[in-house]
């Protein structure tokens, strides 16, 4: 039969969709889902959509795949914490889906390597305590090694200054301590480390306890010591404080503990500080090699790990999402049934990946999948490459298309980069572009893996970019115009540009001048324009003209593509009601200004002025029929333009009126019809028809009516954006040319200051012309093509309101978790 | 005048502040929590919130205090942005709001010394927000005198603390006073400072604190029953910034039972309300719950009205209740106690 045949895969509007139902056996459903996950062809639809979230029948496997990916992020981690570089799995390992015996093994894998790295992390931390106040004990020993030598020095001064003295009772007690501090045993000492940023504080609240009644000395420690609980470098301070008494000395020992001060126990007699120092030295030194093996073993450890993890946390990415998807299924008796959306033209595809499935789970039921009739829309899917991805995504990020309508990204390849190089034309500036993006197209494999944001932006519109820069080479010649400077390409040396400028005086303009050269040039414009007065006049006004013609020519076009939505939606009413006014709307009134456009181009004015078309068009409805014997263009104008407006004006009732009335008299046949056919698909069972009425179908209609008429007017004068744009860059081209090279070219320099200056502004030059003419300019021209394309093209036939194929696809649930 | 210059320091922060309220969970959301079976699922539907993965990497079993731990953790990130993008006044508006929290580490240090608790669990305990420098000096003060002379001579509460210098030995009763005494200096400090600046903030602070303060004196009169407080000793620990004073205050010092807080209270409707306990006592919800429902009331309010500190306050004194029902629902969960699962306090 005929309807066996596949539709094919077009550009042109969205694939066709059928909605699946898959019976799958309950044994083999998981590797069911799984291949249909690398397949990835398949929008599951949620058939569970009164059940709670967790409630659902694998929400307790998904929670366990959690835990284990919470254990692969924990040795993740690890490793970047110590610099290891992570192999990243090969396609192959990522692609071999397991069986729950090897993952089973996997899952107990990783749980013993997370306990063993624990263990070693643990180890380590232990030994890097103990290295830690070995090393501060070695500096409390030192540095109260340090006091008490110095102390002995200063005793005897103190002692001098005490006798004559009448320093301060603090000073003096100090003193008094200081010189205890060796003799009677109620004078005690407690050393210590502490933070610096503590010291102050600390300092403050020992005196205010004590009230002053101490002696408190503290040195920095020179290299900041690494904390083995948060691997941060702290700066600390050791300190030595003297106190009378048991009491006081136990205060600040819990004063200690409590600000977060280690205290040390050191001896106040020299030999017995000696014999500790050495001591520690040499425990300090057993415990280096100790360490540094236990560091090895875990940066082997982890090393190892490297080469694995990332193909680990690939099949519990991958176990996760088949659970997620499982949650959607419906369980009945002995298997689950799903049901989706496929491409109707991938069926057979599908069908294959079933029987391969089953049979190579060694099932002797292989999944069943039927198609079912649905009511509600199907999702759009529009099968991109890497060509068309990216002006698929322009088109996108407007709106989605509706299912299987004509989908505009195929006009915009072409109209795209077209209505950008109108505004960009320059010939020099197309090849700069031209070549930039060819160099991302040659080196798109290298530059793949090249992450960096704007980057990745514009590399992503690669193939937009390029098409721009070549259309750009083409208008800038039709412009002729290169970095804002004319070719000579097609008449050689026929006459010299500054006779012809000489002859401009006396205000003869060089444009009537030309007419008697009785010469042509080939392609574009003639050069010999670059030095006439009146250049920017006739530039602005060919310009102009040609951003009109464009414009209502793409309009048109828009409209016309709505002919074919509505031929292919089998609505041929609406092509009466709907297409023609709008066609004939716009015909008649920019149709017609378009027409004049050219007829006033080709017709040989002899002498006399030519008439206006601005005027013309403006009278047209002012002084419907009349039209003044000099200002007409051809003979019966006046008649012809009275019949065009007619059918303009009577197109606005048929349009405002038809669609509402259609669509009532379609409406009332469906109510007619029995609603309930039998419906087979549970995700269809709960569907509702959207609600229509006739009141908003009218203000809707209203709404678009006028729209549509007052926008022909708006719309076309927003295609002089062209013209506005085109112009700009032109003449900041110019500007940047004349205010930089020809200022420098004219110098009267030596011969190589003026090799140096050209070189430095030369410099100059290319940089701004990068910066603003091609960057700046370039944004805004592309900016101002995807309005015209959004706003002025697609509003004439794009409805927009498609939702997108997702389907269930491991590699793009892996890409995304990447970025 | 306010609404002139107001955004110009701390328009940001309003957006910011506001946008952090529009993550306040909803209704909604606590229906689902409340459906939960366990605190993995707890966990899951935390998820879709502003908590975001807050737990992802949390080893399960999840305990209640790892979830009340994590929750303040975040209101603390928030509220110390908020803190460090500030100017003044606003800064010390933001100060103000820390020092409740500074007396209650204060007074938990100091019982908790008194019971010869271990001093690392005890900072642990302590609330986040009302940490500084110098607390963990608190546990080495045996008497007030000392407590004030070497610690608290530092922080911004010693003109607080001035005034209960009078107590000589640490026992509980007296911690307990200090505490109210602490609570009456600052509420009525703040109180002023908010009227000080004046505009929209002293209205709405203004509101807000009253009613702090006429809670504090009622909470004060309600647990003194059956206390050897004194009537005249009570009467100093009572707010003088409430609605309540001076009458109601006045009426209040005098009460001896429930009954008589319920004829002071007759006239001021508000308050009345809340003793007025309709037919089934049993399923009606506690006093303390009916004082929160009025707290989350006044501090929703204070998002009607633009230009002002108020909604700082407001935002952090909701995010708390927010996290006492997570931790409440989290509760119930973790005890099987399903049955009184819905009395947390709802807020949006």
């Amino acid at each position: 039969m005929e309807s066996q045949k596949l539709p094919e895969t077009t550009f042109l509007r969205s694939e066709v969709m059928s909605l699946a139902q898959f019976y799958i056996p309950s044994e083999i459903s998981k590797q069911t889902i799984g291949a249909l996950g690398e397949l990835g062809l398949v929008q599951f639809r949620d058939l569970n959509k009164e059940v709670n979230a967790f409630q659902r029948t694998f929400v307790s496997d998904i929670r366990h795949y959690d835990e284990v990916a919470r254990q692969i992020r924990f040795l993740k981690t690890q490793i970047e914490r110590e610099d290891i570089k992570i192999k990243k799995s090969t396609v192959e390992e990522a692609a071999v889906s397991k069986t729950p015996k090897e993952l089973e093994e996997l899952e107990q894998k990783i749980s013993e390597t997370e306990k063993v790295v624990i263990e070693l992390n643990e180890n380590q931390r232990t030994l890097d305590k103990r290295y830690l106040e070995l090393t501060e004990m070695r500096h409390v020993i030192k540095v109260t090694d340090e006091f008490f030598e110095s102390s002995n020095v200063k005793e005897i001064q103190e002692n001098n200054l005490k006798s004559d003295s009448t320093t301060g009772l603090l000073k003096e007690e100090n003193a008094a301590a200081d010189l205890e501090a060796g003799k009677k045993s109620s004078v005690t000492f407690v050393a210590g480390v502490i933070p610096r940023a503590k010291i102050n504080g600390f300092e403050r609240l020992l005196w205010r306890m004590l009230r002053g009644n101490l002696y408190m000395k503290n040195a920095e420690i020179e290299e900041p010591i690494k904390d083995p609980e948060t691997n941060e470098l702290v700066e600390k301070n050791v300190f030595i404080v003297f106190v009378h008494g048991q009491v006081l000395l136990n205060k600040i020992r819990k004063l200690c503990e409590s600000v977060g001060a280690t205290v040390y126990p050191v001896s106040e007699n020299a030999e017995q500080r000696n014999e500790e120092a050495i001591e520690v030295l040499a425990r300090i030194e057993d415990l280096d090699q100790v360490l540094n093996n236990t560091r090895e073993t875990r940066m082997n450890k982890l090393r190892e790990i490297a080469q694995n993890i990332d193909a680990w946390n690939t099949v519990i990415r991958k176990e996760k999402a088949i659970y997620h998807v499982m949650n959607l299924l419906r369980t009945d008796k002995n298997s689950m049934i799903a049901e989706g959306w496929v491409p109707t033209n991938k069926i057979p595809e599908i069908q294959q990946c079933l029987r391969d499935t089953a049979e190579a789970a060694g099932s002797n039921v292989a999944p069943i999948m039927n198609e079912v009739s649905y009511r509600s829309v199907p999702p759009t899917y529009n099968v991109t490459n890497k060509f068309t991805k990216c002006f698929q995504s322009i088109v996108d990020s407007y709106g989605v298309s509706n299912y299987r309508e004509i989908n505009p990204a195929l006009y915009t390849i072409v109209t795209f980069p077209f209505l950008f190089a109108i505004m960009f034309g320059d010939l020099g500036h197309g090849t700069l572009m031209f070549l930039g993006a060819l160099a991302m197209v040659i080196f798109e494999k290298k530059l793949y893996n090249y992450k960096n944001e704007i980057f990745e932006m514009i590399f992503s519109g690669r193939y937009v970019i390029l098409l721009m820069g070549a259309f750009s080479i083409f208008t800038g010649l039709v412009y002729n115009d290169c970095f804002s400077k004319p070719l000579n390409l097609f008449t050689q040396n026929t006459y010299s540009y500054k006779e012809i400028g000489n002859s401009t005086e006396g205000g003869v303009s060089l444009a009537t001048e030309l007419g008697t050269y009785q010469r042509t040039y080939a392609f574009g414009m003639d050069p010999a324009w670059v030095d006439a007065e009146n250049k920017l006049v006739f530039q602005n006004s060919y310009k102009m003209k040609m951003s009109v013609v464009i414009g209502v020519i793409h309009m048109l076009f828009g409209t016309i593509i709505s002919l074919f939505n509505y031929l292919h939606f089998k609505s041929f009413g609406e092509i009466l009601v709907v297409f023609l006014p709008e066609l004939l709307y716009m015909g008649c009134i920019f149709g017609y200004l378009t027409f004049t456009i050219i007829y006033k181009w080709c017709t040989h004015w002899e002498g006399s002025q030519a008439p206006g078309l601005m005027n013309m068009l403006i009278y047209m409805f002012l002084s419907p029929g009349t039209v003044e014997k000099n200002e007409e263009l051809f003979p019966n104008q006046g008649k012809i333009q009275l019949i065009l407006l007619l059918i303009a004006v009577i197109a606005i009732p048929v349009l405002l009126l038809g669609r509402p009335f259609l669509q009532k008299m379609k409406n009332k046949n469906v109510e007619e019809l029995p609603t309930t056919n039998d419906v087979v698909a549970y995700s269809e069972r709960d569907y509702k028809p959207p609600a229509w009425s006739f009141a908003e179908a009218f203000i809707n209609q209203g709404v678009h009516t006028i729209e549509y008429c007052l926008s022909g007017i708006s719309h076309t004068a927003s295609y002089l954006r062209l013209w506005a744009l085109s112009l700009a860059h032109g003449q900041l081209s110019e500007v940047l040319w004349n205010m930089l090279l020809d200022n420098i070219f004219g110098l009267n320099l030596g011969i190589v200051l003026k090799a140096i200056a050209i070189f430095l502004v030369i410099g100059a030059w290319l940089g701004l012309t990068v910066a603003i003419l091609l960057i700046m300019e370039g944004l805004s021209a592309f900016l101002h093509a995807l309005r015209l394309h959004w706003v002025e093209f697609n509003s004439k036939f794009y409805k927009g309101e498609g939702h997108k194929f997702y389907p269930f696809s491991f590699r793009k649930i892996l890409k995304k978790e990447e970025n | 005048m306010e609404a002139i210059d107001f955004n110009v320091d701390n328009g940001y922060l309003e957006g910011i502040v506001r946008g952090f309220k529009g993550g306040i969970i909803t209704n909604n959301v606590y229906t689902n929590l409340t459906q939960c079976e366990t605190l993995e699922d707890l966990k899951l539907q935390l998820s879709s919130t502003d908590y975001g993965n807050f737990l992802q990497n949390e080893p399960s079993p999840l305990s209640t205090s790892t979830i009340s731990e994590k929750c303040l953790e975040r209101l603390m990130d928030d509220f110390e942005y908020l803190r460090a993008n500030s100017v003044e006044p606003l800064t010390t508006f933001l100060d103000y709001i820390t020092y409740g929290y500074m007396i209650d580490n204060v007074i938990l240090l100091i019982t908790g010394t008194l019971h010869e608790r271990d001093t690392h669990e005890l900072l642990e305990k302590c609330h986040p927000l009302g940490a500084f420098e110098s607390m963990p000096a608190l546990c080495i003060a045996t008497n007030v005198n000392e407590l004030y002379n070497t610690v608290l001579i530092e922080t911004p509460l010693a003109p607080y603390f001035e005034k209960c210098l009078s107590a000589e030995d640490l026992h509980e009763v007296d911690i307990e006073i200090i505490r109210n005494k602490l609570y009456k200096a600052y509420i009525e400090d703040f109180y002023n400072y908010c009227q000080k600046i004046g505009g929209p903030t002293a209205e709405v602070m203004g509101e807000i604190l009253q009613f702090e303060a006429d809670r504090r004196a009622i909470n004060i009169t309600i647990n003194s029953f059956d206390t050897e407080l004194s009537k005249e000793e009570r009467a100093k620990l009572y707010p003088e910034n409430g609605l309540l004073y001076p009458e109601g205050i006045s009426k209040l010092s005098k009460c001896d039972d429930i009954e008589q807080v319920k004829m002071a209270l007759d006239t001021y409707h508000d308050y009345a309300a809340m003793f007025d306990n309709g037919p089934n006592q049993s399923a009606e919800k506690s006093l303390e719950d009916k004082f929160f429902e009025r707290e989350v009331h006044l501090n929703k309010r204070s998002f009607e009205q633009q230009f002002h500190f108020g909604q700082f306050y407001s935002y952090l004194k909701l995010k708390e209740q927010e996290v006492r029902n997570i931790v409440w629902i989290a509760e119930c969960i973790a005890q099987n106690q399903k049955d009184k699962i819905n009395n947390y306090i709802p807020i949006f």
